[in-house]
């Protein structure tokens, strides 16, 4: 327990700090916004376009002049924004330790290694639902003005439980890289590269047919705000993926971190 | 500048360097060798785009996107590969200083006869030349794989030549701008965040103005100053916004001897 709440307080500002950047986005979308809704001109043009550009820039299926629409396309920067965060943080909270020559004087506690990490990742996922939290709060706000439907809830709780989703991914994949490399150096960067390289995969796969397989690699393609938005539900088999490598990843932590030979 | 600091630094470096090319080589390759079938997606969007007005197109940033094209194609893939240059330059400018502190060798450092802004260029230098080695293989890639994946297409070289030669710029940006912050910090636990913030966040800050039309805020980001968009259709640099980059790493150029120099450096004891 003081393990947990010692990491709270560690990083509380780090979440203040994301929070804040969570905030500014919005806030400067949704001022965009104020000039796209209800815009026929926009509309038009939308419709034209091909579905294959669309979806290599992300902006399959939306209509940008409502707010669900717009919302849409802010989903999948608020998912990487959220993804950055929950990979920086389950990276660190582990190989921070080392970093900071702490981890000997953790280490000698009273408390078993796997507790160590219990408590350290139940302090991550306390950030992730608080930074989740932010980005609900300020787009329910933010929303107010453009007199949301039950659709728009609709939508905009899927789609945080789709979040949430890709938060858990990426900080489970952080702790196992925190927990797992020998070198406490490199967890960050390695999960910075995970990122990054799912990010591009995400827009690799859909710039060709053939490639769709790929999606299957990417977090950032597992809850397609389309199909939130059209069919109101999540695919289920990506619910599963993602449960599994949580899962995996983990236990992998667990595993690793107990044989760990630790940096001094 | 002092060989000694530099060649340790270099070594230093050296490896992710290797990492960062290599990388930045691949995700070239794959994006360059899906052209020729994105080419014919990309043939129907012209038709569509044709008949629309200019504004609206410019307000949308699409006015100029030409994918069926190998250079337009090219500009939307060199966007990724900046992603990753200013990722990779942010990082080397956050931890340039900074690790020192972080690893209490800068007590070290500081107490060997050399001034700190000799430290401070040889440090410099010797992040530009490894930043030099991943510029020199985006150059050789891209050629590389466009020659090998054009087909019967042809290009023009010069806007090519202009969207490489601005690689120097950008990444001189990204470097400067992180030393001046991680200076201006009183410490810096962990680089990756700061140079994820700084990379990362100028990119959808650029992304997310392009999709939502112009506005001041984006005249911030490199990413927009050096737009592959802009340079391949014009031919020719933004230069008003190439100069606020240019401004921003002179500025953050002398702001960072200046503050180096004053620096209140924490030591073991």
């Amino acid at each position: 327990m003081n393990i947990f709440l010692r990491e709270l307080k560690a990083n509380f500002k780090s979440l203040i700090i994301w929070g804040v950047i969570v905030i500014l986005f919005a806030v400067v979308g949704f001022a965009k916004f104020s000039a796209y809704a209800g815009n026929p001109d926009m509309l038009a043009i939308l419709n034209e376009l091909p579905q294959a550009f669309l979806d290599a820039f992300n902006m399959q299926a939306f209509n940008l002049t409502t707010l669900s629409g717009f919302y849409g396309v802010m989903f999948t920067y608020f998912a990487l924004i959220l993804s950055i965060a929950a990979s920086m943080w389950g990276s660190d909270i582990i190989s921070k330790e080392e970093r900071d020559k702490t981890v000997e004087f953790s280490l000698t506690l009273p408390v078993t290694r796997s507790r160590l990490v219990t408590a350290k990742t139940l302090a991550g996922l306390v950030n992730c639902i608080g930074l989740l939290l932010i980005t609900w709060g300020v787009t329910v706000i933010s929303a107010q003005s453009y007199q949301p439907d039950s659709e728009f809830y609709d939508f905009l709780n899927l789609s945080i439980l789709a979040l949430f989703i890709m938060q858990l991914i990426f900080l489970a994949i952080g702790i196992f890289l925190g927990c797992a490399m020998k070198r406490y150096k490199r967890a960050s960067s390695v999960a910075v590269s995970l990122l990054l390289g799912t990010y591009f995969l995400s827009i690799i796969s859909e710039l060709n047919k053939n490639l769709g397989f790929l999606k299957y690699f990417s977090p950032f393609r597992y809850f397609d705000p389309g199909m939130l938005l059209h069919d109101s539900r999540i695919d289920m088999t990506f619910v599963w993926l993602s449960l599994g490598i949580i899962l995996v990843s983990m236990v992998g932590a667990y595993l690793t971190y107990a044989r760990r030979d630790l940096y001094i | 500048m002092r060989m000694n600091i530099f060649q340790q630094e270099f070594k230093m470096h050296l490896r992710s360097v290797i990492t960062w090319s290599v990388s930045v080589a691949a995700l070239i390759f794959v994006f360059v060798s899906l052209f020729s079938s994105f080419a014919q997606d990309a043939a129907l969007l012209n038709e569509a785009m044709a008949k629309f007005p200019k504004e609206l197109l410019t307000a949308f940033g699409m006015n100029g996107v030409d994918l069926s094209t190998l250079l337009g194609y090219f500009s939307f893939a060199f966007l990724f590969a900046q992603i990753c240059l200013a990722i990779q330059a942010a990082n080397y400018g956050f931890s340039l200083v900074s690790i020192e502190e972080r690893e209490w060798t800068a007590d070290f450092l500081l107490a060997k006869p050399v001034g700190r802004a000799q430290i401070l260029t040889s440090k410099l230098l010797a992040a530009l030349s490894g930043l030099t080695i991943t510029n020199m293989v985006v150059w050789i890639s891209s050629f590389g794989f466009i020659n090998l994946f054009k087909g019967d297409r042809t290009y023009e070289t010069k806007p090519l030549l202009l969207l490489l030669l601005s690689i120097v710029v950008f990444q001189l940006f990204f470097l400067t701008v992180g030393l001046a912050v991680s200076l201006l910090l009183k410490r810096i636990r962990s680089v990756t965040p700061y140079a994820m913030a700084l990379g990362f966040g100028m990119y959808v800050l650029s992304v997310f103005g392009d999709m939502l039309g112009e506005s001041t805020l984006e005249k911030i980001t490199p990413f927009k100053h050096f737009d592959p968009n802009y340079i391949i259709q014009h031919g020719a640099y933004d230069l008003p916004l190439v100069m606020i980059s240019v401004a921003a790493i002179i500025i953050s150029l002398v702001g960072s001897y200046w503050l180096y120099t004053r620096r209140d450096i924490p030591s073991v004891t």
